[in-house]
């Protein structure tokens, strides 16, 4: 079911079942995006301020986005592009197989005031590790059509 | 390249990076485990939407820009990680075949108030492609001095 801007509301939160990132897949993704000696030699990482392997921040925010994407709250077409994203934060190393649950809230819903048919939706990620630690939160804003999905 | 420590990045100095062409396999494989939307992950289907075909993730085009910046090692020696991302902006669709050119400057340096032995370094990435700007965004590290006072 498609949910238009108006079918969010402030304050409405999202949980996406717990997952990890495997020690393969962090180098795997790091190798290609974030080449840095404590993300893709755990030899190496050892002597690194981090102690270990620990994963590329763009990494995990990517990985709560995708968690909270396969709850399908985006699903339908009512987006239309994503517009900008603030205050990435990267504050508790991510380990390999580390326990990891993505969260969502609502924070803002605005009506475009040069397209009537469009608003933004701000929504505040986080990525969050064992015992409730937050790994990173960043703030992601997306253009979506209104209720009704009448486009002006 | 000789290492690089925090004073070698002064405001203003520009980060040269390699070019990145970006393949529809390469969208796919990142957006159908990081991004899975249609316009993202399914040609078919993104031909019907608004873009009119498959469109990099936001997130990848991110990975991609601030990768640029990390492949050119100058955060290799000194480079301790660091503390996030501002400002990121997305201008305009990129799409399969489009070769990304990311421009790193040095926006603000300063050194660490609790920790003297390192400062932050705050870097401007710019990524066009040949169809013009595509993204913004300002990307903080931290490294080491070479002389901690």
């Amino acid at each position: 079911m498609t949910r238009f801007l108006d079918d969010f509301s402030v304050g409405e939160t999202f949980e996406a079942p717990p997952g990890s990132l495997g020690e393969a897949e962090i180098i795997e993704f790091a190798r290609l995006y974030d080449p840095q000696s404590f993300h893709i030699d755990p030899q190496a990482a050892k002597s690194s301020p981090y102690g270990g392997l620990i994963a590329s921040g763009h990494q995990t925010i990517a990985w709560g986005f995708g968690q909270i994407v396969r709850l399908g709250i985006f699903a339908g077409d009512a987006t239309i592009c994503g517009a900008d994203m603030t205050e990435v934060r990267w504050l508790a190393p991510v380990r390999p197989d580390m326990p990891l649950v993505a969260r969502g809230e609502v924070v803002e819903i605005r009506p475009s005031r040069s397209h009537p048919g469009r608003g933004y939706l701000k929504i505040r990620f986080s990525v969050d590790g064992p015992d409730g630690t937050v790994a990173s939160f960043y703030t992601n804003t997306v253009m979506r059509l209104r209720a009704g999905g009448g486009d002006a | 390249m000789p290492d690089m420590f925090f004073e070698d990045f002064t405001v203003g100095r520009v980060i040269e990076t390699e070019p990145w062409p970006l393949t529809q396999d390469e969208m796919l494989a990142y957006a159908r485990k990081y991004d899975p939307q249609p316009y993202h992950t399914d040609p078919a289907a993104a031909a019907q939407t608004m873009f009119g075909g498959l469109i990099a993730s936001g997130f990848h085009t991110v990975a991609i820009a601030s990768g640029q910046f990390v492949r050119t090692g100058v955060l290799g020696a000194a480079g301790k990680g660091g503390p996030g991302m501002d400002d990121i902006r997305w201008l305009a669709p990129v799409r399969a075949g489009d070769v990304l050119r990311t421009n790193v400057t040095v926006r603000e340096a300063r050194v660490s108030r609790s920790k003297p032995d390192r400062g932050l370094v705050t870097f401007a990435l710019e990524a066009v492609t040949d169809s013009g700007p595509v993204l913004t965004a300002s990307v903080t590290v931290i490294l080491g001095l070479r002389n901690p006072g």
